[in-house]
């Protein structure tokens, strides 16, 4: 029977040098489906208790879906490993070619673990995996890795992921850069892949994926194209990507303003669709598969960044190295965004670390502990002075790039409690460009998500911003009550759908009967459209598990102190704020609807009802000798 | 002789291309019965990073360099069709075709080492039909099949 599921991993052990291929047990599959599934499983499975997060003993999982490697529209991969931003779950999902790759390879996965005690790059080819000495690659950008490793293997066709300068000292929230240039940006995984001597993997397969019944198939295709082109949100990002959304959100007053100091920016006119369209857009380019294009490729043709090819700046990085940062110049935000990119930095993290120390030396908090020299121009709007912080993360160079290689949450820590109020995280996690003072189930959103503050594992701003109906009624924005509900079963449903791995986008327009179509034509499976519900409940039992046993306990639960304490200063919802009275009922109801304990501890019962596997775990047994790993 | 282009062919537009792949999907598909888009009879360019994306597709040359190169006669251009195919059974794999396609238009199957090329799906091509954007368009020719001289297709 044809499966567009391998139930195959390929597992690396970079200590040992040894690969193995590990089948994966029918109840896994049946299960945890892929993608994110296997992520929250395989986490709690394979990591030790408290295990260092940059040690050997943590996991590096890329995993795409029973739909990568398909048309089906639009499917992506994921990265996931245990944070060393959060010491938690993290997923983090990027689109490109690498992750359909993978499935080309023949495999539903790699499982990376140990360290190498050299720098080396995983091959995965026609002669099956290998390691290959990386020396010559330490220090290079991403894009220039990725050329390198090409010319070095001789062949243009392999796929690649990997780290930068950032990666490579292990900077908290460094990225991997999946071919091409897209990030699997949040939360560390880059700093994970580090730590682990590991600065490339390349990928070249052969093999065919085959779905189970095709014009079955074919029929859902059809069914999902259509959705996509009958949907007003797709058919947006076909126009403009997710640039169209600065002005948006700056309406919503939901932008971050001068390290969300506020929720509107005048700037934000010149950073959205029109701006940068008119500064830097010539042509659209598509993740493999999509019919969406939402990126708009581009270049910088006159002035100081002349020349410099560039992605759409897309929003959360027009907001958080623009407006965050008091910067206006779509140019000038897109040449830091490719800094971040080549580097290897987060740049959702690194927006709210520049952003943090221009607020903290505005107040004076860096003065007598990083040099004067470094912190003289540290002030909003200064493009070179953020820039210069930039490549000094990058590099931990200097108290201040040291300082803020580390994350906000570490670096207000050394600085003292005045400077934990300008800290603007979840767990750890840098806050993403979406103020949450108006819109208070984005707020419940980034306390609950299970690896930080996160505005992907659930987005009620769609509903909160818009008015747009749940479940019969309009959403009032400000309102509290029902918002834990809508929450959860937003997790649910995008954790049950990120096992396909969907993307986000695609998600706009396709109906959930239309991924248990695909699904279905493509495995063999039967099920309905509830199940992507049923599978994320599940899921987000799993994280919760993995997270509880690694220290998280509801103390962490909280936003940053900004939003709870200082009034919204203009907007539509100016004067609101998120009170502690505000959290604590949002989150027992939170708890509630998801059958937690008020610890938020998942009961025994809500365990066995989801489907939680407690009994049963994966286990990897000890890999063969290289030369001994593949028949030809 | 008598050496004409079929009367359809596919006309690329680069600037509608957004390098998604799907075409090629579509053509695994066709070809090997499953998807890997490195499996298919055209290619993508790519210039500038991931800028521009330049779709390359068999022109079924009035004058194919890879019928000439092939030593065993292998090569053929379908007298009703037009469409210049190879017969796999008198394939020796020997891969001159490959070289001598100036576009890369060649496939040379990993597994079999046999050769394979765009045989226009009987002249209603999948890539086109998979194409989102219009890069891809099937341009039927208003010269019959036969009557154009060599070279003005």
């Amino acid at each position: 029977m044809n499966s567009a599921a391998w139930g195959v991993m390929l597992h690396a052990d970079l200590t040992t040098g040894t690969f193995q291929d590990v089948v994966l047990p029918d109840w896994l599959q049946e299960g945890y489906l892929g993608g994110k599934g296997y992520a929250a499983k395989l986490l709690l499975d394979l990591i030790p208790e408290r295990a260092d997060p940059l040690g050997p003993d943590n996991m590096l999982l890329f995993l795409p879906g029973p739909l990568t490697g398909t048309p089906a529209p639009a499917m992506r991969a994921c990265v996931a490993t245990k944070s060393p931003q959060t010491n938690l779950f993290l997923d983090s999902y990027f689109g490109g070619m690498f992750g359909p790759e993978i499935k080309y390879a023949g495999y539903d996965g790699l499982m990376i673990s140990g360290c190498a005690t050299e720098p080396v790059v995983l091959v995965v080819d026609r002669d099956g995996p290998r390691l290959q000495p990386a020396e010559a690659l330490w220090g290079l950008d991403t894009l220039e890795t990725t050329r390198r490793v090409k010319e070095v293997l001789g062949d243009e066709e392999f796929k690649i992921a990997t780290i930068g300068p950032a990666g490579e000292r292990q900077v908290r929230y460094s990225l991997i850069c999946c071919e091409f240039n897209r990030q699997a940006g949040r939360g560390g995984a880059g700093a994970v892949m580090g730590s682990k001597n590991l600065k490339a993997v390349a990928l070249k397969g052969e093999r065919l994926v085959r779905v189970h019944d095709q014009s079955a198939f074919d029929r859902a295709l059809d069914r999902a194209n259509k959705e996509i082109r009958d949907s007003a949100e797709c058919r947006s990002l076909m126009a403009s990507g997710t640039a169209g959304s600065v002005e948006f959100a700056n309406e919503a007053g939901l932008i971050p303003a001068n390290n969300f100091s506020d929720g509107t920016s005048s700037l934000a006119k010149k950073l959205g669709d029109a701006g940068q369209s008119r500064a830097l857009w010539l042509s659209r380019a598509a993740c493999f598969g999509c019919p969406i294009a939402c990126t708009q490729m581009g270049a910088v043709r006159t002035g100081t960044y002349a020349q410099m090819v560039t992605d759409i700046v897309e929003y959360e990085s027009a907001a958080m190295l623009g407006t965050n940062l008091g910067i206006g110049d779509a140019r000038a935000v897109a040449h830091l965004t490719k800094l971040c990119d080549l580097l290897g930095l987060d740049s959702i993290s690194t927006g709210a670390c520049v952003g943090f120390a221009m607020e903290a030396a505005s107040k004076g908090l860096l003065a007598g502990w990083a040099p004067a020299e470094e912190i003289a121009d540290l002030e909003f709007g200064n493009i070179p002075a953020a820039e210069e912080v930039i490549r000094m993360i990058a590099a931990q160079q200097g108290e201040l790039g040291r300082l803020l290689s580390q994350g906000v949450k570490a670096a207000a820590k050394t600085l003292g409690p005045e400077a934990e109020r300008l800290a603007q995280h979840v767990k750890g996690l840098e806050m993403p460009a979406w103020g949450p003072r108006g819109a208070p189930g984005m707020g419940l959103a980034y306390m609950t998500a299970d690896r930080g503050a996160c505005h992907q594992r659930g987005f009620p701003v769609g509903y909160e911003a818009t008015g747009m109906e749940w479940r019969g009624k309009p959403v009032q924005a400000l309102s509290l009550e029902g918002k834990a509900e809508l929450v959860a079963t937003l997790q649910d449903y995008l954790a049950g759908t990120d096992c396909l791995v969907k993307c986000d986008f695609g998600a706009m327009g396709v109906a959930p009967e239309t991924y248990a179509e695909l699904l279905n034509a493509a495995t063999g499976r039967n099920v309905e459209a509830s199940f992507f519900d049923e599978l994320g409940r599940r899921i987000w039992n799993t994280t919760r598990l993995f997270n509880l046993r690694e220290g998280l306990d509801i103390s962490h639960e909280h936003l940053p102190r900004r939003f709870v304490e200082e009034p919204l200063p203009s907007g539509p919802h100016k004067g609101h704020r998120i009170t502690d009275e505000d959290m604590r009922t949002l989150l027992a109801d939170y708890y509630q609807v998801r059958d937690w304990d008020a610890q938020g501890r998942p009961l025994k019962e809500s365990l066995i009802h989801s489907g939680v596997e407690t009994d049963r775990r994966v286990v990897l047994t000890a890999p063969m000798a290289q030369n001994e790993t593949r028949e030809a | 002789m008598q050496q004409s282009r079929p009367s359809v062919f596919i006309r690329t537009h680069f600037d509608a291309c957004t390098g998604c792949q799907l075409c090629q999907a579509a053509c695994s598909l066709h070809m090997f019965g499953g998807y890997n888009p490195r499996k298919s009879m055209l290619t993508i360019r790519r210039k500038w990073e991931n800028m521009a994306h330049i779709p390359v597709v068999c022109e079924q040359c009035a004058s194919p360099m890879c019928l000439r190169a092939c030593p065993v006669q292998a090569i053929s251009r379908d007298e009703k069709t037009k469409v210049v195919g190879i017969d796999r059974e008198k394939c020796i794999s020997c891969g001159l075709c490959d070289r001598y396609c100036p576009l890369g238009m060649i496939h040379l199957d990993a597994e079999s080492g046999k050769a394979f090329k765009c045989d226009l799906c009987d002249g209603s091509p999948s890539c086109v039909k998979a194409c989102p954007t219009g890069a891809l368009d099937l341009i039927t020719s208003p010269i019959r099949p036969g009557d154009a001289a060599e070279g003005q297709s």
